[in-house]
């Protein structure tokens, strides 16, 4: 009996890891052949609008408090050593690194990632997406790829517009509230924080986008029947989309941090 | 009795239908919802495939331009084999299609003027704009709705959006229309009006046209075939005539709206209502 339910499971299991990477290795190549097609533009820049330019001022918001709540965490212990001059360089580092790219990216799993799934899925129950099918249109290039792609190039200037607050938060905190030196702050900022440290953050968005996108078309393309149904395939969107960007955040931070470790030293040797 | 409903009608399953399906075996899971179905659909003619719900019809018919895929059996059209193409050339087959879902399936995003272009942007530059407003004017007018043209789909009735959709299904000029319950959650009097759209269709463009319903008023006004599925099996085919007068007792309490004595005699075993109803004093204790 508990064999079987197992058996089952597993089986299940696999069977939707399958369905999910060929899903996906079909969204990569309608996104390529998007690419390289101008009639799917307008599609591309209407969803470039929903996804990227409304998005702006809550993936600000997030980005802003992160780095508030950095400097009046870590301003005690830091004051305690008489290290608070080096309040920027923790902030900052964090917040490009970290938890700028991660907590944007979990903003817009919320904001896209649910909208995406509610409206595929919707479309799949109202039988949308057989229609398109019906009229010999492919639904995964006429309805994921575009998502696919603004995820992709939005997300990483999305988290620099978090970046942005998050390090101007940080300040405002750190100097105005709590007195530090601007000079001494932005000085051990400046010495702490290199551009690697912005640019994996910034790479980091283009995983972060890919995953978010895929996953939600994914959960809306395969959702069940009936508004319990659309409900279901939200939540399970949000939960995969938010721990494959926890997930993807540790392996792409051990595989930044090998190639920091072998290419950056001979920076000063160029 | 059970023999008499599994035995199946066949007729012009291997004839030059326009649409041929050959043993289709179309199973969910378990369970088996097509079983050894073969029928030809002849061009030209109007086919009507009628039966209770849950039998299966509408999966027969997503089967006749592949939205669903056979377990085993093959599908072919104009002589080809289709069942076993990609996507991609299977989308090319598909434009020789038009199909009108049950609920409309209009795109709510898009004005009534835009969905009925999409199939035409799909598959073709569009550079002359004026052409395609000629264009989407004659196939509103066609159902009637020309003025209609910025409406968005949740501004108009369910008659209405039928008739939208008709009009897009038509769009890319179809030689085979497939309807999926046309006139299911319609009033008579605009069932009717589907009715005769699916009549004129079939009289000015001469296309082949495929209706699932369980009406049976809408079926004998269209059908110049009609085929009943029961169980996955197909269980009588023939025209209005020899459907009317069909032996078998499941086509007959079917075509008459009349539960059969089985299903009677279940309702009749499984209590009375007033073993069914709570009363508030069931709860007070």
């Amino acid at each position: 009996m508990i064999i079987g339910t197992v058996g089952v499971k597993t089986v299940t299991g696999v069977n939707n890891m399958g369905r999910f990477a060929r899903f996906s290795w079909q969204s990569m190549i309608a996104s390529l052949r998007s690419c390289l097609s101008p009639s799917t533009y307008p599609l591309i820049w209407t969803q470039m609008n929903i996804i990227g330019v409304k998005s702006v001022p809550v993936v600000m918001i997030t980005g802003a408090f992160v780095g508030m709540t950095l400097a009046v965490q870590a301003y005690d212990q830091l004051a305690g050593m008489g290290l608070e001059e080096h309040l920027g360089v923790l902030i900052n580092i964090s917040v490009v690194k970290e938890l700028g790219p991660v907590l944007a990216a979990v903003m817009l799993a919320g904001r896209i990632g649910g909208a995406l799934t509610a409206e595929l899925g919707t479309m799949n129950v109202t039988e949308q997406i057989d229609a398109i099918r019906s009229m010999g249109t492919d639904p995964i290039r006429y309805l994921a790829a575009p998502r696919v792609l603004a995820c992709l190039l939005l997300t990483p200037f999305l988290i620099i517009y978090a970046d942005l607050m998050g390090i101007l938060g940080g300040y405002f905190v750190s100097v105005i509230q709590l007195g530090i030196n601007s000079r001494a702050y932005w000085n051990f900022s400046a010495s702490g924080v290199e551009l690697w440290d912005v640019s994996i953050g910034v790479v980091k968005g283009l995983f972060f986008g890919v995953a978010i996108a895929v996953i939600s078309c994914y959960k809306g393309f395969t959702c069940k029947e009936g508004a319990h149904g659309v409900g279901q395939a939200c939540t399970e969107a949000f939960v995969a989309s938010f721990i494959s960007i926890l997930a993807l955040d540790f392996a792409l931070a051990v595989i930044f941090k090998s190639i920091y470790n072998t290419f950056w030293p001979l920076k000063s040797l160029v | 009795m059970r023999q008499e409903i599994e035995k199946t009608e066949t007729s012009q399953s291997n004839g030059d239908g326009v649409i041929i399906l050959r043993k289709i075996i179309k199973k969910f899971g378990g369970k088996v919802v097509l079983d050894h179905v073969s029928l030809a659909v002849e061009k030209g003619k109007t086919t009507v495939i009628i039966g209770p719900s849950g039998c299966g019809k509408t999966v027969l018919l997503k089967h006749l331009i592949l939205l669903l895929r056979p377990t085993s059996g093959e599908v072919y059209f104009k002589g080809s084999r289709i069942d076993n193409l990609r996507e991609r050339r299977l989308n090319k087959v598909r434009t020789h299609y038009g199909f009108l879902f049950q609920g409309g399936a209009l795109f709510d995003s898009l004005s009534v003027f835009e969905n009925i272009i999409f199939p035409l942007r799909q598959h073709h530059r569009i550079t002359d704009f004026k052409q395609v407003e000629e264009l989407v004017k004659s196939k509103l007018a066609m159902v009637g709705l020309d003025g209609y043209q910025n409406y968005y789909p949740a501004n108009l009735s369910g008659g209405q959006r039928k008739r939208v959709a008709l009009a897009r299904a038509i769009a890319l000029n179809p030689e085979v229309i497939l309807y999926d319950e046309p006139t299911t959650g319609l009033d008579p009097i605009r069932s009717d009006i589907i009715n005769e759209l699916i009549l004129k269709l079939q009289r000015e463009l001469k296309v082949t046209a495929v209706v699932v319903t369980h009406d049976m008023t809408s079926a004998y006004k269209v059908a110049d075939r009609i085929i009943m599925l029961h169980n996955g099996k197909i269980i009588a085919d023939g025209d209005a005539d020899y459907i009317r007068n069909h032996p078998h007792p499941t086509v007959q309490h079917f075509i008459k709206g009349q539960v059969d004595d089985d299903d009677l005699a279940v309702l009749r075993m499984s209590g009375t209502m007033s073993q069914a109803q709570f009363l508030p004093r069931d709860f007070e204790q």
